[in-house]
């Protein structure tokens, strides 16, 4: 009888049902929606962040002190500490290692070209390397820098050769000395060809850039690295990130190393490689975190706004419904109904549109999300899927939270007063 | 008589009134709060960006090793900041160190990054270490160090991250007659606003012609796109949530006339014409959207300032009164749509029907 009464209902004014139904849609897509495009925009922003650089450096444990101006050294040569080769894919073997998303390798030299001493880096362009996990993995200078600019092109690195003669020239460097792509600048009394001509703005434009493993052979200093470069997705720092970790109870230590905070993964890429000292670039790893916690404040206020607009949006459709249908709460109340059948009645029906509402808005706000995601990011961004039964969830409970109030009114009312009025 | 109408209308239908007057004020609290932000958001974001330090550098040309510190001035001129930084080699203990000049008082709006244990800035034969150096050379604050031709006093560590760690960093002037320069720097570091760089970047080259004026790409375009990326984001979900919002306001309205239905069989019945009902209705609701309007943009300016204060800490978003003006149009549009198209239906509304009560 009950089943009966619910599904007569339903078939009886398809287009008012549809009506209500399509109102809980929109409202549950556009809060769905916003919640996929706030979970993506924070990504989103870290990875572009990611652009500026390394936000982490990784330099040798040294007792001495680099007197370097402009990336000449003005001592003396002692080279006695060094981070070995080898041991430098043993970044990606650090907790966090996902959240790496590239390194670069660099030594130092100085060269000297028409009476001047200019800088000389050998460097990992695009290598292939063996990550500890045994898979086979590329990074190095490019994946690290998107925003340098190049005239000709890249040296293609991905394999090991200490015979290539190949160089990137800084622009600056290349105005001086009117170095093209192609022409030949000679290194060490080796001629090297240049590929192309980089231009960032910043001091790497003084330099010039060469294959690791040349400059270690042409300098004798074989398997070794003077600096890593790295580049990691970080949370933005909190009060509690900036505490000492040395004074920290094994709790909260537990709780720091394990998220993903600049100084913890610098901390961990420390423990990988005892011999050196990875530093945050306060510059870079600064500014990033205040923009993303910027980003993330932004997006929770709109996500608010729409669960707001869309929250109100619902109820609103449903107390209308309600308030409509008084004469029939008068007719089943005259003719014997208790008023808790009466509740029950109309609570199955808001459920089950609630229910097709909320799985329609979900797939739409799926739909929403990745096509928002496509026009700002241009890529389509993937839907949690946790967030559709959720969406489901929570457009049954603001339906029926909608339509509480106004049952409880309508039933109230004497159905004698209710049906006279006949409104 | 219309007015009296209307003025009825109001008054006997308080409580229904009071519900349509509410969505509407909410529609337009939301339209204020994201039309103000949305129009301040890039100078917000931009601003965050300052932090970054310098977008473009002014770097000695060919073969010279300085530039000259009219670049300060000329940028400062363009309403940008500037800071020299001078670069020289000193010796400490009888040991070389990294000396750098900085400006301190120019440098602060550039430097905002630097993590600094005591004073910032540095005055007369004072100093500011980098972390690396101060360990080096067991300097603490407080402490001297014996710098071979300018003694000083350490008042701050520095840690950056970057060179900064290993230098030692002495006011401007005292850097100079240290390294034997003149009206020179090493580099001069400038940050322009990110909307006007290329202009800024352009006019400095034409007044330097013995400088290399460089931008720096990184910071430049990750600003750019950053701040797009996150305009475009608040671009489409302000457009959403207002778009929900409307759709409400117009259902809420609907009912308001359907259950008038019986009034107007009424008014029909005595000789009104559609198009007066469809007037006075929408008299009504345009008065209801003007009172909304203003109670909204109030209190979306409220909303506002909290997220300006709550997310960009300080910094409020400011009172906008060019938004009052769409703000405005939007409530009209949204309560005059909602009214016309509930409207369609008196139309249809024949009298004998409805007064019969059918």
């Amino acid at each position: 009888m009950f089943l009966r009464f619910v599904s007569q209902s339903i078939r009886r004014s398809p287009r008012r049902k549809a009506m209500t139904v399509a109102a809980v849609a929109l409202g549950t897509a556009v809060a769905t929606a916003m919640l996929g495009a706030m979970l993506e925009v924070g990504d989103r922003v870290n990875r572009e962040l990611r652009s500026l650089g390394a936000n982490l450096v990784v330099t040798p444990r040294s007792t001495s002190l680099p007197v370097q101006i402009g990336g000449i050294d003005y001592r003396p040569v002692t080279r006695e500490n060094y981070i070995p080769e080898a041991q430098v894919p043993k970044i990606k073997a650090t907790f966090w290692q996902l959240n790496i998303t590239g390194f670069a390798p660099a030594l130092h030299a100085a060269a000297t070209i028409e009476g001047r001493r200019v800088p000389v880096d050998g460097v990992w362009f695009a290598r292939r390397y063996r990550a500890p996990d045994g898979s086979a993995q590329e990074t190095g200078l490019r994946a690290l820098n998107p925003a340098w600019h190049i005239r000709g092109h890249w040296v293609e690195d991905r394999e090991r050769n200490d015979q290539a003669r190949e160089c990137l020239a800084g622009a600056a460097l290349a105005r001086r000395l009117a170095l093209s792509p192609g022409s030949v600048v000679t290194l060490f009394g080796e001629p090297f060809t240049v590929a192309g001509i980089v231009s960032t703005g910043g001091e790497e434009e003084d330099r010039l850039y060469v294959r690791l493993e040349v400059l270690q052979r042409l300098t004798g200093r074989l398997g070794q690295v003077d600096a890593v470069q790295v580049g990691a997705l970080t949370k933005p720092e909190d009060e509690f990130a900036r505490k000492d970790p040395a004074r920290m109870t094994p709790a909260e230590y537990d709780r720091w190393y394990c998220t993903p905070y600049v100084s913890s993964i610098a901390h961990q890429i420390e423990e990988a490689l005892p011999m050196a000292v990875a530093k945050p670039v306060w510059r870079v790893a600064d500014s990033e975190g205040r923009v993303l916690e910027k980003v993330r404040g932004l997006m929770w206020l709109i996500a608010l706004a729409a669960l707001a607009s869309a929250g109100l949006t619902v109820w609103s459709v449903m107390a209308a419904t309600v308030l409509e249908r008084r004469t029939e709460i008068g007719i089943m109340q005259a003719v014997g109904a208790p008023d808790w059948l009466v509740a029950a009645l109309f609570a199955a029906e808001v459920s089950v549109e609630g229910a097709a509402g909320g799985l329609l808005g979900a797939l739409a706000g799926g739909a929403l999300a990745r096509w928002v995601g496509r026009a700002v990011f241009h890529v389509s961004a993937g839907m949690p899927s946790l967030l559709a039964p959720l969406a489901v969830l929570v457009a049954i409970t603001v339906a029926l939270t909608g339509a509480a109030q106004p049952l409880r009114r309508s039933l109230a009312l004497d159905p004698a007063v209710t049906l006279r009025e006949g409104a | 008589m219309f007015w009296r109408f209307i003025w009825g209308a109001v008054r006997l239908r308080r409580g229904r009134l009071l519900l349509a007057f509410s969505a509407l004020a909410v529609a337009a609290t939301l339209a204020t709060a994201l039309f103000s932000v949305y129009s301040d958001i890039e100078r917000k974001m931009r601003a965050e960006f300052r932090g970054l330090g310098a977008n473009l550098l002014i770097a000695p040309e060919g073969s010279a090793q300085t530039v000259s510190l009219a670049g300060v001035a000329a940028a400062e001129r363009l309403g940008a900041a500037a800071a020299p930084f001078l670069y020289t080699v000193g010796r400490l203990n009888a040991e070389p160190v990294v000396v750098a000049g900085v400006d301190f008082s120019r440098a602060a709006r550039l430097t905002g990054y630097w993590r600094v244990q005591g004073a910032r800035q540095a005055g007369a034969a004072e100093c500011l270490a980098g972390t690396a150096a101060a360990a080096h050379f067991r300097l603490s604050l407080g402490s001297r160090a014996a710098l071979e031709g300018a003694p000083c006093v350490v008042r701050g560590i520095v840690e950056t991250g970057g060179a900064e760690d290993a230098q030692l960093l002495l006011p401007f002037a005292a850097a100079a007659s240290l390294g034997g320069f003149q009206e020179r720097a090493s580099l001069i570091q400038v940050r322009a606003d990110g909307r006007r760089l290329d202009q800024v970047r352009e006019a400095l080259a034409r007044a330097l012609p013995g400088a290399d004026v460089r931008e720096l790409h990184a910071v430049a375009e990750t600003e750019a796109s950053v701040v797009l990326q996150v305009r475009g984001v608040l671009f489409w979900l302000t457009a959403l949530v207002l778009a929900v919002t409307t759709l409400c306001v117009t259902s809420n309205f609907g009912a308001l006339v359907l259950e008038r239905s019986r009034e107007i069989g009424i008014l029909k019945a005595i000789g009104a014409g559609e198009r007066q009902i469809g007037a006075l209705f929408l008299c009504e609701s345009l008065l209801l959207a003007c009172g909304s309007a203003i109670a909204g943009y109030a209190a979306g300016l409220l909303v506002a300032w909290w997220i300006g204060r709550e997310i960009f800490s300080g910094a409020a978003v400011g009172v906008n009164f060019a938004v009052f003006l769409p703000v405005l149009a939007v409530t009209l549009a949204v309560a005059a749509a909602a009214t016309l198209l509930a409207a369609s239906r008196i139309w249809r509304i024949r009298p004998a029907i409805i007064l019969r009560g059918e």
